[in-house]
């Protein structure tokens, strides 16, 4: 069963930013966002009926703040790969907060990815419905959360 | 007295952020060792003495029930403290590992005072845990 996902996703994402990441972000109504991020990390829940795919897109700057906060550094020490390690790190919480809410033990969480986003995969994120977040009225981030029966 | 610690995640940041959190809360450490999945872990404990292990659950090549599971089948570190830092939802599994014989786990995200609890609860008052630093006002 796939729960309303995007009060959910909104609650999740929302704790874990607050909770660990020290950034509190501002929901729009769902839709077909036009941001355009630079990174995107993603998780999967799977059972035998199908998978659940949480997938997160930021801009530079906001996961570049992001990271900062997290490791308690300054944004210009920051590098890209620890950049990269914490958007893994926020995905693979905000997939075991869904996976917390979801409550059904069947459900099996994998193992996070990261890439820059390129030219071919902001064509899959422009097609879903996109639950996008800003940060003080500055667009920071989208998250898509897709089900994939079998 | 100073405690030998081992931190297993895959996360480079992860651990970086437990390093942390263990100085702001007045941690007493002695020798820092990191483990980026179980194997590596197993490999470490083969030749140290540890007096904490802080891993994670969801890992790859070895995972943390792999990991506990090989520590009890090698017997390896039986009376050292293993507590699992996770995002892990899946009771079964939680219990997997307390049956396999972890401390406890802790679940993400986390504050570091909640850390700072449940390590004091395991560990005990001890000189190599003073929780006299305080987490509020720190830059964490």
């Amino acid at each position: 069963m796939v729960l309303e996902w995007e009060p959910v996703l909104k609650e999740v994402i929302s704790e874990i930013l607050e909770t660990m990441f020290f950034a509190m972000v501002e929901f729009q109504d769902c839709g077909r966002g036009d941001g355009r991020f630079d990174y995107e990390s993603e998780i999967e829940l799977q059972k035998h009926e199908g998978r659940i795919a949480i997938s997160l897109q930021l801009t530079e700057e906001f996961a570049r703040m992001l990271t900062a906060g997290f490791l308690g550094i300054d944004e210009n020490q920051v590098k890209d790969e620890d950049l990269q390690d914490c958007m893994k790190e926020l995905v693979n919480m905000i997939g075991g907060g869904y996976h917390a809410r979801i409550n059904d033990g069947a459900w099996e969480l994998g193992i996070p990815r990261v890439w820059k986003i390129g030219a071919d995969s902001t064509h899959r994120a422009q097609a879903a419905v996109r639950l996008d977040f800003s940060f003080f009225e500055e667009p920071a981030g989208s998250a898509v959360l897709s089900y994939l029966p079998g | 007295m100073s405690y030998n610690v081992l931190i297993v995640d895959d996360s480079r940041s992860m651990r970086k952020v437990i390093w942390k959190i263990l100085r702001l809360l007045g941690f007493d450490l002695g020798e820092c060792l990191e483990a980026s999945n179980g194997q590596e872990a197993l490999d470490i404990l083969e030749g140290k003495w540890i007096d904490l292990i802080l891993a994670d659950v969801n890992m790859p090549v070895m995972d943390g029930v792999g990991f506990i599971r090989s520590m009890r089948e090698k017997n390896i570190c039986m009376d050292t403290p293993v507590i699992f830092i996770t995002t892990e939802a899946n009771e079964e599994r939680l219990n997997q590992l307390m049956d396999l014989g972890a401390s406890g786990y802790i679940r993400k995200p986390f504050r570091p005072e909640e850390m700072g609890a449940f390590l004091s609860r395991i560990m005990g008052e001890t000189d190599g845990f003073r929780m006299g630093t305080s987490v509020e006002g720190s830059d964490f």
